[in-house]
Parts: structure tokens; C-alpha cells; sequence
């Protein structure tokens, strides 16, 4: 190797790596990722739970910018608005969204895709959804929403339900014992009975009988009868005690029940 | 004793959130689907085969009066003392009271102390009232409540005759017993037996008469004839038994209101077994011609009699089914004691029951579901479907004969011991026996219908 080749080589050696530290950090420079989303825990209880209860992000979904629309003079300002709020609370939607805002847009098109609440964990679809806001919604503040929405670690899990289930059991079992037997086959007859409960656990107002079934003609008198029985066993422990005051109200909570009662056979 | 516990958790109505979101939470559900539509079940499983406590404080009366059945005030507790009876002796109650339990005032018969009485252990409560009307006649108010649930579950009121002030007692424990088990009411009843007194080989036998619970005990014969078998007519004017009037077995026709009596059929032949048609119309009998005994039908005034069997052999205790159309009877002619049924008119005959031993003294339920029989040989009362099949003993204790049903179909009254005999009571379908007061030995009881 002749000096001029090792200088060459050399050269070239250096030239090579200076380009590669240029290129690898020109790429560095040019690949600046975009900000993470909030950290979203994710877990996939819709296997086993019948609600979607996925934590709500960390950061309250941005108010989407209602100024940037061009409001009506004939919309309701936020402070007007906010009172209304609580008009969606005493009506528990049937399913509780885990999304913190949930739109009640006029297209129902776009809400009926089924999909579409599963995806509800980015912060992206949010944004695009609270750009389709309708004005019914304009100015409600995403933190006045009512409770179910605000807080869907308390919505109903079949976990949920089956502990209180289980604990309304435990309480009712004692008096269901005491009830007697009126005659040949009157255990199979069962009897739903509705019950509408105060959040101390006392009844509001008296249980109402539902539709019996298992009726035949062999104990079809004794039907009024089991009827009673299905009301006073529970009447006779109530009030209830330690349920869940944050499952009082939520969609399938125990606010409002059904008991299906029946005589051992 | 049973107990069973079951329980269950379940939601309905189960859909995919996003679909179920959709759901407007202003629109009520609709009709029908809000049963099923997203709410938390609960499946309880519970209840005891026991009999039930129920309070029955004595009843006040608005004002004391003196009636010709004593005063209302003393009455008042008197009629709870029955209700009381009366609900003990279905064996499905255990009353509490009067004896031990505060009587509310008059005010409080509408509006009970729930509080006072929960304290007592009693899941259902009576109260009422006795009242001595202007035109002589009582009013016995009534009324049933649910202690827990401190709910009014029926009220009646009843005006009598003051003689007849124990049947207003009956009357009302006859409308909570109703309600309080899906039974028919059977405490408003008499019974009709055979009254024994004296040594086996001089028993003397005479027909007596009384209420369901001994009450108003009257003898209806002398005792110079001795009487077997009598029967109820379904309108309560007559009964008919069968007499050895003369030595002469034969069946009587009893008139209850003129207390004349006079035989069934004029026949020279032995009749026996008579048992009155649903519609008190006609009597079904035995008689025993040229010695084949076959089964008849007569009208009650009388008349001719219409044979219904024929086949050799003794064919015998026939009853009809509540709605007269067919006839359950016993004959040896398969060679030993069996029941048999077929239809009024005689036609269809069809054996019944296959059992080893005997069947005797068939009885059609009033309500058509079960017969009730006397096992032969080992002497016990039990009850079997219409259609046949091995049928249940309800008595275990032997020495029991001649079941006679209730009204109401839930429980049997029958003859227990062979030598001196006992009134007892069965319930059908727990089985809970207990003895029939009766002033002397008693046999072959039989139920009257509901009194009118």
C-alpha cells in the first residue's frame, strides 16, 4: 500500500463515517415523535364484563375548543347550560359510556356504528368527536357531567353485580326461609316482584308483582298466595344495609330491582 | 322441616353496549321489555314446610250489648278464641292469642300496632270487631294483615242471627284461611257420624250431628236401630245412612229440617252404600239381588231405581266425581277388592287400582283430583289419581277406615280404631293428623258441603 492509497483510505474511512453520523442524526432531528397521548390503562374487561370500564385518561379530554364554533345567538351560553346537566342524571342511560363526554349528536347515523364506543380510548377520536357536537351540547362543561359518566369505575361489572346480588341475598334469605309452604306445587311458581330502592335501602313505596311463572292448574291457587310470600320475605329484611352507595344509580344498580322469589321444592 | 337454599345472579336483556347505548335515556322503556331490559336480577330461593304464626288478639266491640248470645265484649274474644281454633285445627297454623296479646281498641281494628305485633313472632295478623246491631243481629268484622309488610290483605264483615254467632267465627277464619293458602274455606261445616257408646257386643250407634269442630252436638236417633254410613246431601236438606232397622239392612233418607225419616227404596232386597249425586238430585246405592250385589240410582224423593252394574259379584261404595259425570266404586269381581271407575250411566268400566291386598270406601275429591280410599287388610286411609296409580297412605297408624272429604278437598276426616272408634283429621298434603273431639265413640264421619 502506497501512502497515497493509506491516505485515501483513510479519507474515505472518515468521510464514510461522517456521513453516517450526519445522516443518523439528521434522521434523529427529522423523526422528532409527536407528543404521547396521555397514558391510557388498558384493560380488556368486555370479556368478562358486561360494561366497558376502562379507566377515563388522566387528562379531561380538551374542551375542544367550543369557541372556535361559531355559536347562535340563540344557543345557550355554558353558565345557561350547565344547569341542565343534571337533567341526564336522574335518567340513568341504559349503558354507561366510558367516554368522559358522551355526544348525544342529532346524526344517528354516526352513533349507531357499533364499533364505535370500543374506540373511544384516544384522545383523537375524542377530538373528532366533540367536533361533531350538535348545540345541544355546546358549552356543557365536561366536568359537570353526571356521575355515571364521570365516573365509570363504578358502573356495574358482572363482579359487581353478583357481590351485591350475593349481599341483597344474604339479607332477604332469613325472611324468604320463614315463608310457608302453602301447598303441592306451589314451588313452581315464581314470582318476580319490582323493588324500588331509597339509597339508605328503605323501599320506596311498595314492591309491584310481576307476570308469575310456572303456573298450572294444580297451583294456580295458591298463586296470590306465593305472591305474598315473594313481598313479605323481602319486605321483612328490609331495609337493606351496606350496598354500594356508588352503585346506588348506575344502570342495573340496585336503586331498582327485580327479585324472582320461589319456594324451595 | 325443609329448607333449601338456591341462589342466583343474572342480568337480562344483555346487548352490546354500543347498541345499548343508543338507547334515549329520556324514552321509557318500552312496555313489557322493562322487565328484561338491563336490570339486576336477583334469584332468591327460600320457604319452609311449618305451620304459620298468626296473632289473633280478641276482637273489641264498638259498644257493649248485651245480646241473646251473651255480650259483644265477651263475644269479641269468644270469636277470636274460634278463629284461632279453627286455624290450629287446619294444622297449618300456629295462632298466637287471644290469651297473652294486648286487644286493640275499637280505633286501632283498622289500624293495628304492626310494631307491637311484629314482636310477637306472628307474620300475619287478624283483628275484628263484634257489634250488636238495632235490628238484633251481630256484625262480626273481620280483617287480615301482613305484619312485615304492615299491609291490609282482605277484610269481610258477616251479620248473624246471634245463635248463630259461632258460624260467623268460622265464616271469618274460613276467608283468612282462603286467602292466607289458595284453599277453598271448609271451617263453615258440619259433620254427620255415627255416636258409639257402650260394650262391643251391645254398642249402641245413633246418628249424630255437629259442627266441623264438636260444636252444637245433637243426636238425630235414638240408638233403638243401630246406623252405619251416613252421608251428607250436598244441599244439607237430607242425609242418608243405612239402617238394621228391623234387622233389615237398608238405606234411610233422613229429612234434616222436619227430622222425618223414611226409607230410600221400597224394595224387599238389602240396599246399603248410599252416596248422594253432586246435584243432591239422586242417591247411588248397593243392593243385593238374588245375591248379585250391583250398584243403583234412584232419585232422593224417590222412584224407581236404575242399576248401573251387572257384573257378577258385589260392586259396591260407589261416588260420584264433583261433576257427576262419572262414578269410582269397588268390586271383588277380579277376584279381590279393587276400585274400579266408570261413567254415570254405567258405561266404561276400568279398573284402577292394582295393589296387593284390598281397596275399599272410595271417595271422589271434591276437587276432582284424587280419590281417597280405605286400604283393606293393613286398615290406613290414602289417596290416589283418578286415572290409577300406586296412590299415597297418608295415615301410617292403622286401624283407619272411611275417609270423608272436606269441601275443600285439602283434608280427609275417617274412622280410626276398629273396636271403639275416633274421629280424625288428616291434612292431604302434609299429612298432620289430629283426633276429632266427639262426645262419646265415634265412626264413619262425613263432611258437609260449605254451610249457605
Amino acid at each position: 500500500m502506497e501512502r497515497a492509497e493509506a491516505a485515501g483510505l483513510g479519507v474515505a474511512v472518515v468521510a464514510h463515517g461522517a456521513l453516517l453520523a450526519a445522516l443518523t442524526l439528521g434522521l434523529f432531528s427529522a423523526a422528532t415523535p409527536p407528543p404521547p397521548a396521555p397514558s391510557i390503562e388498558v384493560s380488556f374487561v368486555e370479556q368478562v364484563a358486561l360494561e366497558t370500564a376502562a379507566p377515563v385518561p388522566a387528562s379531561a379530554p380538551p374542551p375542544s375548543a367550543p369557541e372556535e364554533v361559531a355559536v347562535p345567538d340563540d344557543a345557550p351560553t355554558p353558565s345557561e347550560a350547565a344547569p341542565e346537566a343534571p337533567v341526564l342524571a336522574p335518567a340513568p342511560v341504559p349503558r354507561p359510556t366510558p367516554r368522559p363526554t358522551p355526544p348525544r349528536a342529532s346524526d344517528s347515523r354516526d352513533r349507531r356504528r357499533p364499533e364505535e364506543p370500543r374506540q373511544t380510548t384516544g384522545q383523537r377520536a375524542r377530538a373528532i368527536r366533540l367536533a361533531d357536537l350538535n348545540l345541544d351540547s355546546l358549552g356543557r362543561d365536561p366536568a359537570a357531567r353526571p356521575t355515571p359518566q364521570a365516573a365509570p369505575a363504578a358502573a356495574m361489572s358482572a363482579q359487581a353485580a353478583a357481590n351485591i346480588a350475593q349481599a341483597i341475598i344474604r339479607q332477604v334469605q332469613p325472611c324468604a326461609d320463614r315463608q310457608v309452604h302453602p301447598g303441592p306445587g306451589a314451588e313452581r311458581i315464581v314470582t318476580p316482584i319490582r323493588l324500588r330502592l331509597n339509597r339508605d335501602g328503605s323501599l320506596q313505596g311498595r314492591p309491584s308483582v310481576g307476570a308469575q311463572r310456572g303456573l298450572d292448574e294444580e297451583n294456580r291457587r295458591y298463586a296470590q298466595r306465593v305472591a305474598d310470600l315473594a313481598i313479605n320475605a323481602f319486605v321483612s329484611c328490609a331495609p337493606l344495609r351496606g350496598l354500594p352507595a356508588e352503585l346506588y344509580a348506575v344502570p342495573r344498580g340496585w336503586s331498582n330491582f327485580t327479585m324472582n322469589y320461589r319456594l324451595p321444592g | 322441616m325443609l329448607r333449601r337454599l338456591c341462589i342466583a345472579v343474572a342480568f337480562l336483556g344483555l346487548s352490546p353496549p354500543a347498541l345499548a347505548q343508543d338507547a334515549d335515556p329520556v324514552a321509557p322503556p318500552a312496555a313489557g321489555a322493562q322487565e328484561d331490559d338491563g336490570q339486576l336480577v336477583v334469584d332468591v330461593t327460600g320457604g319452609q314446610r311449618a305451620a304459620l304464626p298468626i296473632a289473633v288478639p280478641s276482637m273489641p266491640t264498638p259498644q257493649s250489648a248485651d245480646t241473646p248470645a251473651g255480650n259483644t265484649a265477651a263475644l269479641g274474644r269468644q270469636v277470636a278464641e274460634i278463629v284461632a281454633a279453627d286455624l290450629r285445627n287446619s294444622e297449618l297454623f300456629t295462632p298466637i292469642g287471644p290469651s297473652g296479646l294486648t286487644a286493640p281498641s275499637y280505633p286501632q281494628v283498622t289500624a293495628p300496632d304492626f310494631g307491637y305485633f311484629a314482636t310477637t313472632g306472628a307474620q300475619n295478623l287478624i283483628q275484628g270487631f263484634v257489634q250488636a246491631n238495632a235490628d238484633g243481629q251481630l256484625t262480626v268484622g273481620c280483617y287480615l294483615y301482613d305484619v312485615a309488610a304492615r299491609s291490609e290483605l282482605a277484610r269481610q264483615g258477616y251479620v248473624v242471627a246471634p245463635r248463630d254467632w259461632r258460624r260467623a267465627a268460622h265464616r271469618c277464619a274460613d276467608s283468612i284461611f282462603s286467602r292466607l293458602t289458595g284453599e277453598g274455606a271448609y271451617f263453615d261445616t258440619r259433620i254427620v257420624y255415627v255416636s258409639e257408646t257402650g260394650p262391643a257386643r251391645r254398642r249402641i250407634k245413633r246418628l249424630a250431628i255437629m259442627d266441623y269442630d264438636g260444636a252444637n252436638h245433637r243426636f238425630l236417633t235414638n240408638g233403638q236401630w243401630t246406623v252405619l254410613t251416613p252421608r251428607f246431601a250436598p244441599n244439607q236438606q237430607t242425609i242418608t245412612f243405612m239402617t238394621f232397622q228391623d234387622e233389615r239392612p237398608r238405606v234411610m233418607v233422613y229429612e234434616i229440617d222436619s227430622g222425618r225419616t223414611r226409607p230410600l227404596v221400597n224394595t224387599a232386597y238389602q240396599t246399603f252404600a248410599p252416596r248422594y249425586s253432586p246435584d243432591s238430585r239422586h242417591v247411588i246405592f248397593s243392593m243385593a239381588v238374588n245375591g248379585n250385589t250391583d250398584i243403583y240410582r234412584i232419585p232422593v224423593a224417590g222412584g224407581t231405581p236404575q242399576r248401573l252394574t251387572t257384573a257378577p259379584g258385589i260392586d259396591t261404595g260407589g261416588s260420584y266425581s264433583p261433576d257427576g259425570s262419572r262414578i269410582v266404586f269397588e268390586s271383588d269381581r277380579g277376584g279381590s277388592q279393587q276400585l274400579y271407575v266408570m261413567d254415570a250411566n254405567g258405561g266404561g268400566q276400568q279398573r284402577i287400582s292394582f295393589g296387593g291386598g284390598g281397596y275399599a270406601t272410595p271417595v271422589w275429591s271434591p276437587r276432582g283430583d284424587l280419590i281417597a280410599f280405605t286400604r283393606t287388610g293393613s286398615f290406613s286411609i290414602g289417596v290416589m289419581p283418578p286415572a290409577g296409580g300406586a296412590g299415597r297412605i297418608l295415615n301410617s297408624g292403622g286401624g283407619a277406615e272411611g275417609p270423608s272429604w272436606a269441601p275443600n278437598g285439602r283434608a280427609i276426616m275417617f274412622t280410626r280404631g276398629l273396636s271403639s272408634g275416633q274421629l280424625w283429621y288428616v291434612d292431604v298434603a302434609s299429612g298432620a293428623t289430629r283426633r276429632v273431639p266427639t262426645p262419646l265413640g265415634g265412626s264413619d264421619p262425613a263432611w258437609s258441603t260449605l254451610r249457605d
